[in-house]
């Protein structure tokens, strides 16, 4: 995002004072191995989703807070965004589902042997949530252990 | 997304977080973070641009040399729009005054040929959050033109457990991507906020959800309000 000092009045204040959840310091686990023998998957809260998944849905309690697999394989033709939010600019991603969701980037890292290989699962998320109380402490964790248990090393957290 | 970062980390996996805001990222403190000065929807900075896509994951990977953290690096290189222009912003420069088609069903018929076009030559859509097919969408207009006048309008296609003022945004949602794509595939110089503006101040199908949006509003249903903000703002 630009600087919040080129924005307008009304979208300074919005994002200065959206309540985040606040931390001093961070917990760390470095890879324990090197860059080039790791697996990678992409996790994103850019409310993405297979085109036969069902949409994000703000009807059914906690449905912000759920998450949505998308196996790595998949074309990118199969994924569509119902993601909440108008504040961003969509034109991006219509042109090119790497610009928030880097499978194909990704793809080329493990085929360039920058990583060792790409996770079988990537994972995707409603984003720009006003309280993530049931992400940090229910979906968040749940797909921890599924990433965990996929063989992932290191997660790229992508935005939207 | 840097609260799920800190989640992972905790879990034991190691995460590298994009971050858009940086205030936020200092904020939460992911574990690692590179912020990239884009705008929203622009994390990798340029679409159809491999070449500096790979940059941009290049420097959030180097993030991954730090022995500690949390760190948060900064992208130096800025691209792509700076703000986008909101249907209020775009109604407001042009005091109403464009000509616009009578009737956003027609609309979306003359477009078809154009937004063919851009599924055939980019071989996607962002189409599809409703599952209705595009050469259905005459019906999502005459819905939504219904809902427009009020609430009880309803259409066979939404699904028992997708509320109405929710199956309203997925059609919004669906008919604004047929919309820019097809504009996209007519006039492929066009910059964002020239498709942005072309949408909201002169297209039928802009003015369409426009006008459900001021209905929302006007009920003061904070329920009802919450979708309008979804629709146009």
């Amino acid at each position: 995002m630009p600087r919040l000092s080129v924005l307008s009045e009304v979208q300074r204040q919005m994002l200065q004072f959206f309540p985040c959840m606040e931390a001093d310091g961070a917990p760390w686990s470095p890879l324990s191995k090197p860059l080039n023998q790791a697996t990678a998957a992409i996790v994103t809260t850019a409310g993405l989703h297979l085109r036969d998944d069902k949409p994000f849905n703000r009807d059914h309690p906690g449905g912000e807070s759920t998450y949505r697999v998308i196996p790595s394989d998949s074309d990118a033709a199969n994924i569509v965004q119902s993601h909440f939010s108008i504040g961003f600019d969509r034109t991006a991603i219509y042109r090119d589902i790497n610009i928030t969701f880097p499978m194909d980037r990704v793809r080329e890292l493990a085929e360039r042997g920058v990583i060792g290989s790409v996770a079988p699962n990537h994972y995707s998320f409603m984003g720009a949530l006003r309280d993530c109380t049931v992400v940090a402490e229910q979906t968040g964790p749940e797909v921890a252990q599924r990433l965990k248990a996929e063989g992932v090393d290191l997660v790229l957290l992508t935005p939207t | 997304m840097s609260v799920l970062a800190r989640v992972f980390e905790e879990a034991g996996l190691t995460t590298v977080a994009f971050a858009l805001v940086r205030e936020h990222a200092e904020r939460v403190q992911p574990p690692r973070a590179l912020w990239v000065p884009f705008y929203f929807g622009y994390t990798m900075g340029k679409p159809d641009d491999p070449d500096f896509q790979h940059q941009v994951l290049a420097a959030a990977l180097a993030t991954l040399d730090a022995e500690a953290g949390p760190v948060l690096a900064d992208y130096p290189e800025d691209a792509g729009p700076i703000g986008l222009p909101q249907a209020s912003e775009v109604s407001a420069s042009t005091n109403g005054d464009t000509v616009k088609p009578l009737d956003a069903a027609d609309e979306i018929t003359a477009l078809r040929g154009y937004y063919e076009r851009w599924q055939e030559q980019r071989g996607r859509t962002a189409v599809g959050v409703t599952g209705i097919p595009q050469r259905r969408f005459r019906g999502i207009i005459r819905f939504l033109e219904a809902y427009a006048e009020r609430d009880d309008a309803d259409m066979d296609e939404r699904p028992a457990d997708v509320s109405v003022p929710q199956f309203v945004r997925y059609c919004a949602d669906d008919l604004k991507a047929f919309c820019y794509e097809a504009r996209m595939a007519q006039r492929p110089n066009d910059t964002e906020a020239d498709i942005h503006t072309w949408f909201w101040g002169e297209t039928a199908v802009g003015s369409l959800i426009d006008s459900i949006t001021q209905r929302l509003n006007s009920t003061g249903d904070a329920k009802l309000q919450a979708t309008a903000y979804g629709l146009s703002r």
